[in-house]
């Protein structure tokens, strides 16, 4: 065996701290990231729960829920291009929500096409609750914004932008980050939003192609075409919308620093116990070095020492994420972990905990043989 | 059987510690020469400068003045304290062993462990070779059986039989031992002792101990006594060795 990982493994207990930062932080920073991930990932679920291939705006939209009023005609540009299938209209806009007990908050008003084999209503919405939503004036929102919303569920009532409205269904795991989601479709976002909405207006048009290939072809042909709006895949919306979130608000700031503050108290206390152990062992190191056993020998096992509490920190830590991440699900707060979060994640608290080891070795030029002779 | 040349020579060396009214002298014009093949004690009482001497000879601490000689193989000397530390770090990886107060031994590693760490980092042995080397010295210490132990799980004996073959395990020229039998009782003393007695006839290593325990002086081919850093006249060893335990090392 790799006399670091038999030296680890002897004096377990005096490693423990070191081990348990480095999945602390490996923990927090998983969680922080997975939590960043999960919370901006809110922001694109328009784009991400619906069908279209692409996605047109107001010039230089910067998120989906941040489009401007485009003129219809701007389907005559679509409709004639190579690869293109279906076009559709999309409506999305903040409304002013009054609740029923008085109050009033925002929400964003969710307009479109309900027909079987539409591009823009989110899966969630089923044939039953797009059937309810053909009524005038009918809308959908999260069970779990009911709170929010000052409602208690289907039949309430309440006014958007001073019309009334009537909740006919509900969905779930549609909650959103700036105001509610509501659902309704287009003639009933239009009526909602006049005033906001200019007559032959709408916010977004989607359009379905007929291959991946055929849609990125497009998207080229439309920016070269129309720079007076946007055009984008619905991946690279997707990402536009989260990366718009994630710079502009200090919402991720925030998260960012606590994951900092957690890989910084990491790095403390495994350098710490890395320290003391070298220390703790400056004897025998000292008869090594006495021996002509050259000093770099001893910093690389100091070294060794902090890869092997890496590893083990990295393997304790991601049980515990899994396990918290299932947690924070079910209290409600989406917490996103791919794999390459994952992989990041142990790539930054492996490099933490060398770097540890680095720190530490000013314990090993402290080491000097003819002490042992005093 | 003394060869005609010292092995090791300590000329005109001194040393002293701090600055300014605080100085205290260490060491004061000592001059000593040790041989092939011999077992060589250092006596004197706490703070009469043995460690010192030994750390100056050995190569751990550099004198204030002096040399420390040590033979090369054509038969000339060369100056260790004259050497760049990376030579001296090399001098003392290929020519010196030491055995220091306590035992130092790892704790997580075992006994086999400790040895053969001295030749993988020091030397560049296989891993195979290291091993085999490190079971072999452990056998001839007795130790066969409990090469795969723990400090934790060997008596005090054991320990410094463990840390006696760390510091032969390279068969080096010089071996210097600082208090080896002091944690030890007598019985347990003299083996080590005698160990280190076979290997300086034996495998013809110039051996140094120092220790303020006279029973030694009986197992000794040589010794000296210092006192306030200087060495005294030259003593006869009071008894001549005989051959213990013969052919302790002959075939290491």
């Amino acid at each position: 065996m790799d006399y670091a990982l038999a030296t680890l493994w002897h004096d377990r207990q005096r490693y423990l701290p070191g081990v348990l930062a480095v999945a602390f932080s490996a923990v927090l920073i998983s969680l922080q990231c997975g939590l960043l991930l999960g919370l901006f990932s809110i922001t694109s679920i328009p784009v991400d729960h619906t069908r279209a291939d692409i996605w047109i705006g107001s010039p230089q939209v910067l998120s989906v829920d941040l489009g401007r009023p485009i003129p219809l005609r701007f389907v005559s540009r679509v409709a004639g291009i190579d690869h293109v299938e279906v076009t559709e209209q999309y409506m999305q806009m903040f409304g002013s929500w009054t609740k029923p007990g008085g109050g009033s908050d925002l929400c964003i008003i969710i307009g479109s096409n309900l027909d079987d084999g539409n591009l823009g209503s989110v899966d969630e919405l089923t044939p039953e609750l797009r059937r309810d939503l053909t009524e005038p004036f009918s809308i959908v929102v999260d069970e779990a914004e009911l709170d929010r919303l000052g409602v208690t569920g289907i039949g309430d009532t309440a006014e958007i932008n001073k019309q009334r409205v009537r909740i006919v269904g509900l969905v779930h795991g549609l909650k959103s980050l700036a105001g509610p989601y509501v659902f309704c479709n287009l003639n009933t976002a239009k009526a909602l939003l006049r005033g906001l909405n200019p007559p032959d207006h709408t916010t977004y048009l989607l359009v379905k192609a007929d291959s991946p290939q055929g849609a990125n072809e497009v998207v080229r042909e439309l920016r070269e075409r129309y720079p007076d709006m946007s055009v984008f895949t619905s991946e690279e919306f997707s990402i536009r919308s989260r990366l718009h979130w994630l710079t502009k608000t200090k919402a991720g700031i925030a998260l960012g620093y606590a994951a900092l503050l957690g890989l910084l108290v990491g790095m403390v206390v495994t350098s710490q116990t890395l320290y003391a152990a070298t220390v703790a062992s400056a004897r025998e190191y000292a008869i090594l070095l006495a021996l002509g056993i050259p000093r770099w020998r001893v910093s690389w096992t100091v070294l060794m020492q902090s890869f092997w509490v890496g590893m083990a920190g990295t393997v304790l830590a991601y049980p515990s994420v899994l396990l918290l991440a299932r947690g924070a699900d079910h209290l409600g707060a989406k917490v996103l972990l791919p794999t390459w979060l994952l992989a990041a994640a142990a790539v930054v608290t492996m490099t933490m905990a060398v770097f540890s080891g680095m720190l530490a070795l000013r314990s090993v030029r402290q080491i000097e043989p003819v002490n042992l002779l005093r | 059987m003394q060869p005609e040349l010292p092995s090791l020579k300590g000329v005109a060396l001194a040393k002293g510690f701090g600055e300014g009214e605080i100085r205290t002298t260490a060491l004061k014009d000592v001059s000593l020469e040790l041989y092939r093949g011999q077992l060589a004690l250092l006596m004197g009482p706490s703070g009469s400068g043995k460690s010192t001497l030994l750390a100056i000879l050995s190569g751990l601490l550099a004198p204030d003045s002096g040399q420390v000689l040590t033979i090369t193989d054509d038969g000339k000397y060369q100056d260790v304290w004259s050497m760049t530390p990376k030579q001296r770090e090399k001098y003392r990886l290929n020519e010196c062993g030491f055995i220091f107060q306590g035992y130092n031994l790892f704790p997580a590693l075992t006994a086999r462990q400790q040895l053969e760490i001295v030749l993988r980092w020091g030397n560049g042995a296989t891993y195979r070779e290291a091993r085999k080397r490190s079971e072999e010295m452990l056998s001839l210490l007795g130790l066969g059986a409990k090469m795969h132990l723990k400090p934790a799980q060997l008596s005090g004996g054991e320990k410094q039989r463990v840390a006696i073959g760390r510091a032969l395990i390279k068969n080096p020229r010089f071996c210097f031992a600082d208090e080896p039998t002091s944690a030890l009782d007598w019985h347990h003393g003299e083996q080590v002792i005698e160990l280190l007695r076979a290997a300086a006839h034996e495998r013809g290593a110039t051996i140094l101990v120092v220790s303020h325990d006279a029973r030694i002086l009986n197992y000794v081919d040589t010794s000296f006594h210092m006192e306030d850093g200087r060495l005294l006249e030259n003593a006869e060893p009071s008894a001549k060795p005989t051959p213990v335990s013969a052919g302790m090392w002959r075939s290491a």
